[in-house]
């Protein structure tokens, strides 16, 4: 599993009831798995630390899920 | 033999003209009478009419509609003997037309209250295919993040399912998605409350494999494909995809695929230019999103391994089904949008498509791919094979079927149900009458399933064979019957006509006919299936009379005759089979 470290604004897209997901400067999009509560809010920049899961899929199929590890907001 | 051959055709002729004997046809259903009043007669007068009207049928008779005023048409509840007593009342002269006001069937139209929010539906031609299946007795298997009995899904039958989150039998919804997939699949439907779903009458096997979160792991999802397919399902819908190839997970595909399950997949929701897993996969039919106006939705996934489009909504209209909020575990209807609810609306019609009989997923697969509406320009594959379309792939599943469906519906329009035809004519008429209903419904499912494409081929055989013989029987005093004995005869027969006696010309009865017809029409791709079909029934006709009544023009009834007629019948084959081996070759 890659680990690695990404910054972003924090968007809820609307697929199902909403997916919290951290898009990039250059429009990658990231689907947060176990998002801590204190990242969803909306347009928020962060600094994320986590791992690529190459072996779970989803329901909202956004982009890769990066597990979140530690965060910073910035 | 020959006289049973006669017979049915017949039988087949018989139906010819009672499918053109428009006054069959045409009796319809009515509870009501339409009432015209001429311009000319004074309101006064109507009003009297009308009042009259109302106290002898104790009812109220009334305009048809605000804008029958100036018309004059009023509408009196009755029947058959209504509408004959009000033909013979004084009211007669005073109106225009006094007639039955028939009751229109329009498609099968669920009571749901809310179904009418559900543009998604109509785009895809679903009506007309539930006028043939809900698909009754198929399996759906939702792989997704469980499914709940909310209260649009209490009369939707459910097997057993398995929860390989939390490993547990109960694969309650924690998260409101799959609820929302099964939904589309087989909300209950008709049942006057909430909406509607595609394949209502198919059992939904819930496999729950998506935690709350909405993610889980591509082990769990493989075990649970090779559950569904251990377990009796047929088709497969999976509204997830993510993360990378997995041969666990392509094993667990070829698994349940070699067991003839269907699996359908979402393309996913990137707006990139190939399908996620598991939609890439090649035994998986990965579906893209529309939306309202048939436009790709702004999120799907489309080129690589898209094999057709459905309706996934997008901000502008999203696909409503009954679910579970997650965060107060109550009942909404909500909208939502992806190509998670692509995928559904494919997987139910697979399911209808499954309940026709037909087995393979290989065929379902075309069957899918082959009805759906085209798009013309799509170079960027962004709808494979086109537009999802219910109604004409099950119409392709049951072509060349015949189904109690289709004959009742066949007896219903042609108005066979009217007891009145049944019983007129008493018990002694039943058996003849029964034969010629059953006759023409096979003589009109032939025409509708085969006509387009064989056309020339049948035209020849009756040509060869028999004629329109059963014109040979009609007699029109005055007339010449020249006309009528030439088009009641076959090819061997034309003779015949020239001639005026019964004994055949040896010209007319052998492969010179046919050979001549070939030799015209061979260069023309439809013409050519004439001059076969002629060959074949001239060998028909030439056989049978060698064996019944060998009769020919100068060389009489006897061996020599017999052996003419069934050389000629062999030729006729031959050339028949060498003309078609030439178009297999071409072709």
């Amino acid at each position: 599993m890659i680990k690695m470290k990404v910054i972003g604004k924090i968007e809820k897209k609307g697929f199902g009831f909403g997916v919290w997901t951290l898009v990039t400067d250059d429009n990658t999009t990231y689907e947060l798995k176990d998002c801590p509560p204190e990242l969803e809010q909306e347009g928020i920049k962060v600094e994320i630390e986590g791992k690529i899961r190459e072996d779970v899929m989803t329901m909202a199929m956004i982009g890769k899920v990066l597990e979140v590890q530690s965060h910073e907001i910035l | 033999m020959k006289k049973l051959v006669l017979l049915c055709l017949f039988v087949l002729g018989l139906g010819f003209s009672l499918l053109s004997f428009k006054g069959l046809a045409q009796q319809g259903e009515f509870n009501s009478i339409i009432l015209d009043f001429k311009e000319e007669v004074p309101i006064a007068t109507i009003s009297d009419e009308i009042k009259g009207l109302s106290d002898k049928y104790n009812q109220q008779v009334n305009l048809n509609s605000v804008f029958s005023i100036s018309d004059r048409i009023y509408i009196v509840e009755g029947d058959k003997k209504t509408l004959k007593e009000l033909k013979k009342s004084p009211l007669n002269k005073d109106t225009e037309y006094i007639e039955a006001n028939y009751l229109y069937h329009a498609l099968e139209v669920p009571n749901d209250p809310e179904y009418s929010k559900q543009w998604n539906f109509r785009n895809i031609n679903l009506e007309k295919a539930w006028d043939e299946t809900k698909g009754g007795g198929i399996t759906v298997a939702v792989i997704d993040t469980g499914v709940s009995k909310v209260p649009d899904l209490k009369l939707t039958k459910f097997v057993k399912g398995y929860d390989f989150v939390n490993d547990k039998d109960d694969a309650g919804d924690d998260q409101g998605h799959g609820t929302h997939v099964a939904g589309t699949i087989a909300q209950s439907t008709n049942n006057g409350y909430g909406v509607a779903g595609i394949a209502y009458e198919s059992n939904i096997m819930p496999l729950k494999v998506l935690a709350a979160s909405g993610g889980g792991t591509i082990a769990d999802i493989a075990e649970a494909i090779k559950f569904a397919a251990d377990n009796g399902a047929d088709v497969i819908n999976m509204s997830l995809g993510g993360g990378g190839a997995s041969s666990m997970m392509e094993e667990a595909i070829k698994y349940a695929h070699n067991k003839g399950v269907v699996i359908v997949a979402a393309a996913g929701n990137e707006n990139r230019n190939a399908s996620s897993y598991p939609a890439r996969y090649p035994d998986v039919i990965s579906v893209s999103a529309i939306d309202s106006a048939g436009a790709k939705a702004p999120y799907s996934n489309f080129g690589a391994a898209v094999d057709i489009s459905a309706p996934g909504g997008s901000e502008t209209g999203k696909i409503i089904q009954n679910t579970v909020d997650p965060r107060t575990g109550e009942s909404v209807f909500v909208g939502f949008q992806g190509t998670s609810m692509a995928a559904p609306h494919v997987a139910g019609v697979a399911a209808l498509i499954r309940a026709t009989g037909i087995d393979s997923p290989d065929q379902v697969r075309d069957i899918l791919k082959q009805s759906s509406r085209k798009v013309q320009e799509d170079s960027l594959n962004h709808f494979g094979s086109g537009y999802l379309d219910a109604g004409a792939a099950v119409e392709l599943a049951l072509k060349g079927k015949i189904t109690f469906n289709d004959f009742f519906r066949w007896l219903r329009k042609s108005g066979y149900l009217n007891l009145g035809f049944w019983i007129d004519g008493g018990a002694v008429a039943l058996l003849p009458k029964l034969g010629m209903v059953i006759g023409s419904y096979l003589l009109a499912w032939f025409l509708r399933n085969y006509l387009p494409f064989t056309l020339g081929l049948n035209g020849g055989l009756i040509f060869g064979s028999s004629g329109l013989f059963f014109l040979q029987g009609l007699y029109w005093f005055d007339l010449p019957q020249w006309p009528m004995r030439l088009a009641g005869s076959s090819i061997p027969e034309l003779g015949n006509v020239v001639l005026g006696n019964s004994s055949l010309n040896p010209l007319f009865a052998s492969v010179l006919i046919p050979l001549g017809l070939i030799i015209l029409l061979i260069g023309n791709p439809r013409l050519k299936w004439f001059a076969i079909g002629s060959s074949i029934g001239v060998a028909a006709c030439l056989a049978v009379t060698a064996f019944t009544e060998p009769n020919l023009w100068l060389f009489g009834t006897g061996l020599f005759a017999q052996g003419y007629l069934l050389i000629n019948a062999c030729l006729c084959v031959g050339l028949a089979y060498i003309a078609s081996q030439k178009e297999t070759q071409r072709a």
